[in-house]
């Protein structure tokens, strides 16, 4: 009975696969004069439309001195334009002026001098910038953006910052999208950073935040550790030096170099008519000029050549992580990686599941987890981001039965030697391949994780390549696997890190 | 449907053809009012065998199934000395495995197909998940359902879901915000099972035969109702559930009596030491429950107050105007069957605690004491009418939506009335909400945090802490048995 439904079984996975070969991703797509380009997906359903903008700029195009910009740069996007957010611009600007010079000076004398210069003197230009502040706040209209779309219905209201993109999303009816061209065009174009140092300690409290999660300073050295040359080196949130010192003039730099209609993409989703979508996007977003070529990043990883291993102590669980430098996003050896992500620890490519599942039908779980015992989660991930690739088990040890992390480490490494010699069966390939078709399948489903998905792909190398991945995956054989393996999975390619619980319980 | 893609399609060309300058601004923009009316909760609504209720919607656009079945069963439920048998029940349902298959057989085959199936045991309520591509239904309906009546709860799943479970309870008090919620819900409902936390013994003692009998006095059809919805003909779905449903009795239930006393609050400061840079705190009381006739006006109160991020007052003050935090506003939270808490929150730096306590204590007051603004007021309804239909964001949201109203006994026509509800709402029933449900000279300030710069404070509010009421200090407890943590 048993092996009668184990036949069935991979004869069901078969045919589903045939059934549905062809997957289709219905995009429209128009690019603006300025290299703009509008993208449009029709869902119909309820009246409402994801409005999504998103630009091709992340922690990756910062440098040390001003890293955490991108992000604080789309913390300020929300505080107004020179008609948003103001009652009287001129004024105002006079205002912002005063005190961008007085913070300069601060600056000059508190960082630039080795003693932290003259304490009375900074004291004294402080007392001023904060009475300066004070008469500013008459002309600020607080928030006024957030409360244009609020009282329009918007919601899924927000912005995010990544190593490679920053968005900025808003979800209204469909008969309102016009002001989401309104201001999303005005805030590309004329951005004024009111209030910038105020928010540099919002933001200096979002990374004290990050401080509070057990393991994150950690995990911070890890990153830093592994990525030695590459812009991906910092954390998105950046270095606290940086975020205490870099200026308003750091900032208008970073906006007008990377805020341009050629570095971006707008992406709606929903109830439209794309003709009329066009025609808005013309009027708003075609008024503005082309910006600059953006160079994309210069500096690559460059090969390890030796081991790494780092150690940590610390309040958060005793963990084990092995991290393995991978080609980027495009690269041939991407699909065979995300099929052996998922045959390995579930968990891996853009459409496997994310979130550390930890599943139950990971070759890793299956050994480590359920036959021996020895952890209490693994996981296995393979990240291919634009520039950089990372391949990463993950593993926390069973400390009631006294395991050390480096018996998972000497565990993970016997099977990923076994994968290099014999690869993988044929049915965990086809399950790789039956659960990325699923998963795509079902991010069509949702209107916001699509328009992130074809926005973000879209600024990398097209949203096409949503599809063309999926066919890759498709291709994968075994010998891909034990190829890829082979190449990567070596010690001096790698970076293990152990933590070990030492404070609190 | 159609209709509303015409109406949208003239309202766009309208906007284009009044030609707007280049200097204009949004109030320049003129929007025709969107028509739309919320779906007919009984228009999906079917009575499967045995009176297993059910809305399903077939929804063609892609080759795919979403089922769930909402359980009236929740960690709630659970006796004391079992605490964390919701837990153990979450993990091992599917695990567990059914009287004819082996967990691990229904894992691997869901996973094969590119399926999901998965299990949750929530406060109140408890879900079962299924995701499959449709070719798959038959298969994917067969596991749900054997998952759904005939768990086992088999000895080897269950002895490593309990020893993964107590390896998990060290993190207990890993987090400033875990520890927060925690220490808060205790504070404000005492002791009940809502706040009782499981220990290595209590996970212990949780056997097969005890999670057997939990699913056999709960999971019964009556006792469920399903939400499907996806590429499938309705009648046959109803037809082949009914099929793999014919068996399940329906068994006699008493849902255990929940409490409506809560203790007597002592106001002040409750402390908790950790050893970070920053106070999480929440203050405030107990709330209401969402079937209170003042819902609707709270939920526009709380919208001016601290609810509607940037709109609101908490986060304007604290955030962009002075700088103090990331994270700051206010919150009800709803509980079926008694009231849910009401707090003000704020994650900021030690030393300005006090400061931004006192800043958010100030809005609790101004809230009491004068009525809203006009446009206050205009943002916040306008907010909740413009925003409805995102209730039926997705098929599958609308059915859960409707079987969750249906599970709490919520009059069916929620959705119909919801807009004129906030329609009638008035700045003196803000007022009037806010009096009644906010009371700063009895709120409870929690804070998790690093002693001793909390309590010096800064230059704009300096300490000791006391200054805000007696402080109490809380000493956390070992995860693992439950003891006193005695700090020195």
């Amino acid at each position: 009975m048993k092996r009668a439904f184990l036949f069935l079984a991979v004869f069901l996975g078969l045919i589903s696969l045939l059934a549905t070969a062809e997957l289709k991703l219905d995009v429209k797509e128009h690019v603006l004069p300025n290299g703009m380009k509008i993208l449009m997906i029709e869902m119909p359903g309820v009246p409402r439309t994801v409005c999504h903008i998103y630009y091709k700029v992340g922690s990756i195009n910062e440098y040390p001195g001003i890293t955490g910009i991108a992000h604080v740069h789309e913390h300020m996007m929300f505080k107004g334009t020179k008609t948003i957010g103001i009652t009287d611009y001129e004024a105002d600007d006079a205002l912002s002026r005063k005190i961008n010079e007085l913070m300069d000076k601060i600056y000059r004398e508190k960082y630039w001098k080795a003693d932290g210069g003259d304490k009375g003197k900074t004291a004294e230009w402080q007392k001023e910038v904060d009475g300066l502040a004070q008469q500013e706040k008459k002309y600020i209209i607080k928030d006024e953006l957030w409360e244009l779309y609020m009282k329009n219905g918007g919601t899924g209201l927000n912005a995010s910052t990544s190593n490679e993109v920053t968005g900025y999303y808003v979800t209204l009816p469909s008969n309102k999208i016009e002001l989401q061209m309104l201001l999303e065009s005005d805030r590309m174009q004329n951005a004024y950073f009111r209030e910038f140092y105020s928010e540099k300690d919002v933001v200096m409290e979002e990374r004290r935040l990050s401080e509070n999660r057990p393991g994150y300073l950690f995990d911070e050295q890890v990153n830093a550790a592994f990525y030695s040359a590459s812009p991906y080196h910092w954390d998105v949130v950046g270095w606290m030096d940086d975020l205490k010192k870099f200026t308003e003039e750091d900032m208008r730099a970073f906006h007008d170099r990377y805020y341009v209609p050629n570095n971006a993409v707008a992406i709606y989703v929903g109830e439209i008519n794309p003709e009329s979508i066009i025609s808005l996007a013309e009027k708003y977003f075609g008024r503005i000029p082309k910006g600059p070529d953006v160079e994309p990043i210069r500096t690559y990883e460059p090969e390890q050549n030796c081991e790494k291993r780092l150690y940590g102590e610390g309040p958060a669980p005793t963990s084990i992580q092995m991290m393995f430098h991978t080609p980027p996003d495009g690269h041939p050896d991407k699909a065979p990686l995300a099929v052996l992500a998922d045959v390995l620890g579930s968990g891996g490519g853009r459409f496997f599941m994310r979130g550390g599942m930890g599943g139950g039908t990971g070759r890793l779980y299956k050994i480590l987890v359920k036959e021996k015992e020895l952890a209490v989660n693994v996981s296995a991930f393979s990240r291919p981001q634009w520039y950089v690739g990372l391949f990463r088990f993950s593993a926390t040890p069973r400390i009631d039965k006294g395991v050390e992390p480096e018996v998972l480490e000497k565990e993970i490494w016997a099977e990923v030697e076994k994968i290099k010699k014999d690869g993988v069966t044929e049915e965990e390939i086809q399950k790789a391949k039956n659960r990325s078709e699923a998963m795509f399948l079902r991010s069509l489903q949702s209107s916001m994780g699509l328009a992130m998905q074809v926005g973000r792909a879209d600024l990398n190398r097209g949203w096409k390549s949503l599809v063309t991945d999926l066919e890759d995956i498709k291709k994968v054989t075994n010998e891909d696997v034990k190829r890829v393996a082979a190449k990567y999975f070596v010690k001096d390619n790698s970076l293990t890190a152990i933590y070990t619980r030492k404070m609190g319980r | 449907m159609k209709k509303i893609i015409i109406l949208i399609l003239v309202i766009s060309f309208a906007g284009i053809n009044l030609g707007f300058g280049q200097g204009q601004k949004p109030s320049d923009l003129k929007f025709p009012p969107l028509k739309f009316e919320p779906p007919d909760p009984a228009v999906y609504r079917i009575q499967l065998a045995n009176g297993l209720r059910a809305y399903i919607k077939e929804d063609r656009s892609l080759p795919l199934v979403n089922i769930a079945a909402l359980v009236n069963f929740g960690n709630i439920c659970v006796p004391k000395d079992r605490t964390g048998l919701g837990a153990v029940m979450g993990d091992t349902l599917i695990k567990g495995g059914t009287k004819t298959r082996d967990g691990s057989v229904i894992e691997d085959r869901i996973d094969f197909l590119g399926g999901s199936l998965s299990f949750s045991v929530e406060e109140r309520t408890s879900t079962l998940s299924l995701f499959i591509r449709s070719q798959d239904l038959d298969e994917g309906l067969t596991l749900f359902f054997d998952v759904l009546m005939n768990p086992e709860f088999r000895e080897d799943p269950l002895k490593l879901s309990k020893a993964r479970l107590i390896e998990q309870l060290r993190q207990a008090n890993d987090q400033p915000s875990t520890i927060l919620s925690r220490e808060y819900e205790k504070l404000l409902y005492g002791d009940m099972s809502l706040t009782w936390q499981p220990t290595k013994a209590t996970f212990e003692s949780v056997t097969s035969a005890n999670l057997r009998a939990a699913h056999q006095s709960y999971f019964f059809p009556k006792n469920i109702i399903l939400a499907a919805s996806g590429d499938f003909n309705k009648a046959a779905l109803t037809k082949k559930i009914n099929a793999i449903i014919g068996s399940w009795k329906n068994t006699r239930m008493t849902f255990p009596a929940l409490p409506q006393k809560f203790p007597e609050l002592e106001p002040g400061v409750y402390f908790v030491q950790k050893k970070i840079n920053q106070g999480y705190i929440s203050l405030g009381n107990l709330g209401i429950e969402d079937t209170n006739p003042d819902y609707f006006a709270v939920q526009v109160m709380n919208f001016i107050l601290g609810g509607g991020s940037f709109t609101s007052r908490i986060t304007s003050k604290v955030r962009s105007d002075e700088g103090l935090a990331y994270n700051t506003g206010s919150r009800f939270t709803y509980r079926w069957g008694f009231p849910g808490t009401f707090s003000g929150y704020v994650q900021t730096k030690s030393s300005t605690a006090i400061y931004a306590i006192s800043l958010i204590l100030k809005e609790f007051e101004r809230i009491r004491k004068e009525p809203v603004s006009d446009e206050e007021m205009d943002t916040a309804l306008n907010y909740y009418l413009e925003s409805f239909p995102d209730f039926f964001s997705s098929p599958q949201t609308t059915m859960a939506n409707f079987a969750t109203l249906e599970m709490q006994g919520k009059p069916m026509d929620y959705y119909k009335t919801y807009r004129d509800k906030f329609r009638s709402v008035t700045k003196e029933k803000v007022l009037e909400v806010a009096q009644k449900y906010i009371h700063p000279e009895k709120a409870a300030i929690m804070i998790v945090g690093d002693w001793e710069p909390c309590n010096q404070g800064s230059d704009k509010a300096p300490g000791p802490l006391d200054k805000l009421g007696k402080v109490h200090r809380i000493n956390l407890r070992d995860p693992l048995t439950g003891e006193e943590i005695k700090t020195p």
